[in-house]
């Protein structure tokens, strides 16, 4: 069967012809299969893809994003979640089922401009999306650095099955927090390192979609190739789900071609 | 509008030498307002626009909201400085009408209905206008929108053709626009082969109709080819054309 | 009437912190130090269309301005002289924030502090530009668009509307049976002076010139201050809602004349580039 791999596009290109099955941003025209968007394409059996290399973050259910607390009504929180659409944290979350404003003083709990970790617990086309800071791990950000980087840059910070971001975190003793939503929080003891977290962070964003970057990255941390991935120390880093259908990563397209070249073993 | 000069030479040039299915010099550059989530900057003769686009975002005020899809909303202005005599800076009729054909000409192309109760807004400033700014302010537009990740069924482009000394030419100029006979602004989604923006002004007959429509697709054609290089060129830097792997 | 309001950019307390621990040590979140200010790009005569035209990018602030000469009544109570009518638009391509519509408080505020230092440092001579005292006269109008706001849209707006000034040739009018006619040749403008504004913006108790839009929005106050080549100063405006000290306003005085002397050099260097 035909199959194509890492073909740029951009919005109106044709990828393949054929009885292929449309998955992300691509629409079917007639007999072919049209990208949506800028990005890179991909098609073969499982069917036809484009992952974008620009483009807001729309909330998915499940995803941990970092949002920014802005007001707050009687009932509950506003946050900027970095999208389209601000999100909502009811004040029932933090304070328990028999919450009372008269009671319970929302802005000493999460003040405006507070940063948390949440999960996205609703959300659909009627209405703005629901999180939560209930479980493990989440809740509100205390210190670090703060940066943004594009949402659709994050599935290669990430890595496969985190490998990226550990690569990262081991070289400059930090820990990084990861919102699906493109914000991110690096602490660490050492400003040496936070700094040097960042620049590779950085790095990725700006070269996501080009081959060899684990190599450049390795080389900006001054990581050598054969040290092998040591995870017993840090915590997994904060990675949303794998859900039936979130998007190709852009480090899987690399990473396959990378075992296509036989520099990696599959 | 009745000419009183010859505007082509007996060499076949125009005012500005070229010959009659020439398009003026065309630069596109992606991504020159930091703010925008996606913008692009155009030089298209002496056309100096830019277009920001804002969006998908949050609708304010909330009533405006469509529960099914997003709104677009989009503005063509021009700075006080762009044309021969200062212009105030109020939008003028010219501007309002602009700015709704603008909006016409970019909605076949945006799947809005991926973005319900959100907002789309598509800002188009002419810095210097030539002739032909709307279709610049388009083609400048759909760059804008491409770079800042919103599906799209297809890049719009824009171009007009006329009628000068009774002959159709393709992307007329200033001069043109103002002493010849006929100005057809078109605007071409090129895969689709759909035409989203057409205007006249002038009188033609119907042959003449068809050719200058053929010629201002044909112009459209070749503005795309433009857009695509400035997309890939911001995006895949020199790597542009990959081949695919098969 | 103008009245309090929502700030409309919030800063992630993080970032203030991270902002405040960092300015405490000398240094600003850009790497810059507390008295440096962004690297400026200019260009000059872009726009062919106008009399004289510049664009000026500080930081990531970018500004275009256009100069175009009319002619028309003098303003009232000043008939020997020409008419300088100075505006500033803030596009709605320049932020997230900005609605398109008239002119804000904080446009208009934006508008007339740049048309003060142009005006009240007389750097035109507009006694020049008196056709028939009284009746008719040169307008020149200086419109200024700003294009994406990052913070110091007081000296980025000034400088694009002083190089265009700088920059621009003026028709030569003449009259003739009572009217003005445009004669077709090109003078230069009477210019006198070189107007330079440096802002700066209280943080806690450092004072930090040219602040991002980051900054401005966790600043206390902030201060605008205009001097000419002379070294005398033209025009102030204190700006927001917190206050600074006596002391810290004496010191940012001298502060704008030098820096102003330096940003002076730069547009002399690249207006005369441009020409």
């Amino acid at each position: 069967m035909q199959e194509i791999r890492r073909k740029y596009v951009v919005p109106g290109d044709r990828i393949i012809d054929g009885n292929f099955r449309p998955l992300f941003n691509v629409i079917r025209a007639g007999n072919s299969i049209i990208s949506t968007r800028i990005g890179i394409a991909e098609a073969g059996r499982e069917g036809v893809k484009v992952i974008p290399l620009s483009g807001i973050y729309i909330p998915r259910v499940n995803d941990i994003v970092i949002g920014k607390i802005m007001h707050h009504s009687s009932l509950s929180w506003d946050v900027d979640i970095n999208s389209c659409f601000s999100a909502h944290l009811p004040a029932q979350d933090v304070f328990g089922r028999d919450f009372s404003p008269a009671r319970d003083d929302m802005g000493r709990e999460l003040a405006t401009g507070d940063l948390i970790t949440a999960r996205i617990i609703a959300f659909d086309r009627t209405r703005d999306p629901m999180v939560t800071i209930q479980d493990k791990d989440l809740g509100k950000v205390p210190r670090g650095e703060f940066i943004k980087i594009s949402a659709t840059r994050v599935p290669r910070l990430i890595g496969k099955r985190g490998s990226m971001i550990q690569t990262i975190e081991q070289a400059t003793h930090t820990r990084v927090l990861i919102g699906q939503n493109g914000i991110i929080v690096v602490t660490g003891r050492n400003s040496e390192g936070i700094k040097l977290a960042v620049r590779a962070i950085r790095m990725v964003e700006e070269e996501a979609h080009t081959p060899n970057l684990t190599q450049r990255v390795k080389t900006l941390l001054n990581v050598s190739d054969s040290a092998p991935a040591d995870t017993s120390q840090l915590a997994q880093p904060q990675i949303a789900p794998q859900n039936e259908e979130s998007q190709p990563t852009i480090q899987e397209v690399e990473e396959e071609l990378e075992v296509e070249k036989g520099e990696k073993a599959p | 509008m009745t000419q009183t000069r010859s505007l082509i030479d007996e060499n076949g040039k125009r005012t500005d030498g070229r010959t009659g299915d020439q398009l003026r010099e065309i630069k596109i550059t992606v991504g020159v307002i930091k703010n925008a989530d996606g913008s692009a900057f155009i030089e298209f003769g002496m056309n100096k626009i830019v277009a920001a686009v804002y969006g998908p975002r949050e609708v304010h005020p909330k009533h405006m909201a469509l529960p099914d899809r997003c709104v677009l909303r989009c503005r063509y202005h021009m700075t006080p400085f762009s044309t021969d005599t200062r212009k105030n800076p109020a939008p003028s009729r010219r501007e309002v009408e602009i700015s709704k054909v603008m909006r016409e000409a970019l909605e076949p192309s945006l799947m809005l209905e991926d973005y319900p109760r959100a907002a789309i807004d598509v800002y188009v400033e002419v810095l210097q206008a030539d002739g032909g700014s709307r279709c610049a302010g388009i083609t400048a537009a759909s760059v804008a929108l491409a770079d800042a990740g919103i599906n799209m069924r297809d890049i719009v482009s824009a171009c007009a053709a006329g009628k000068v000394d009774d002959r159709i030419v393709l992307d007329i100029n200033d001069t043109e626009d103002k002493e010849g006979d006929a100005d057809m602004p078109v605007a071409y989604m090129p895969h689709l082969e759909q035409v989203t923006l057409l205007q006249l002004d002038g009188v033609l007959n119907e042959d003449q109709f068809n050719q200058c429509l053929d010629e201002a697709v044909k112009g459209c054609k070749m503005v795309y080819e433009v857009q695509r290089k400035a997309l890939m060129q911001k995006y895949f830097g020199n790597e542009t054309e990959l081949k695919e792997e098969q | 009437m103008s009245s309090s309001r929502r700030s409309t950019i919030i800063v992630e307390h993080l970032r203030k912190q991270q902002m405040w621990d960092s300015i405490s040590k000398g240094k600003r979140l850009d790497g810059r130090t507390l008295d440096e200010i962004r690297p400026i790009e200019f260009e000059v005569g872009l726009i062919k269309k106008a009399n004289g035209s510049a664009r000026v990018k500080l930081g990531n602030s970018e500004v275009v301005a256009g100069v175009k000469v009319e002619t028309g009544e003098p303003f009232e109570g000043l008939e020997n002289k020409g008419a300088l009518i100075l505006s500033a638009e803030v596009l709605p391509t320049a932020s997230p924030y900005i609605e398109p519509g008239p002119p804000d408080e904080e446009t208009v505020e934006l508008a007339r502090v740049v048309d003060r230092g142009i005006r009240e440092s007389e750097m035109l001579d507009l006694s020049k530009l008196a056709l028939i005292p009284g009746e008719i006269v040169y307008v020149i109008f200086v419109d200024c668009s700003v294009i994406n706001a990052d913070g110091n849209l007081f000296d980025a707006t000034s400088y694009a509307a002083v190089s265009a000034l700088m920059n621009s040739k003026l028709p030569v009018f003449e009259i003739r049976d009572r009217k003005a006619v445009d004669t077709g040749e090109k003078q230069n403008p009477p210019l006198t002076t070189v107007p330079i504004s440096i802002t700066a913006v209280r943080i806690g108790e450092s004072v930090i010139l040219d602040p991002t839009a980051e900054e401005e929005a966790c600043m206390d106050a902030r201060i605008t201050i205009t001097t000419n080549s002379d070294q005398n100063f033209a025009a102030v405006q204190k700006g927001s809602t917190g206050a600074f000290t006596v002391e810290q306003l004496k010191r940012a005085a001298p502060t704008a004349r030098i820096k102003g002397e330096e940003i002076r050099a730069k547009l002399r260097e690249s207006t005369k580039a441009g020409k």
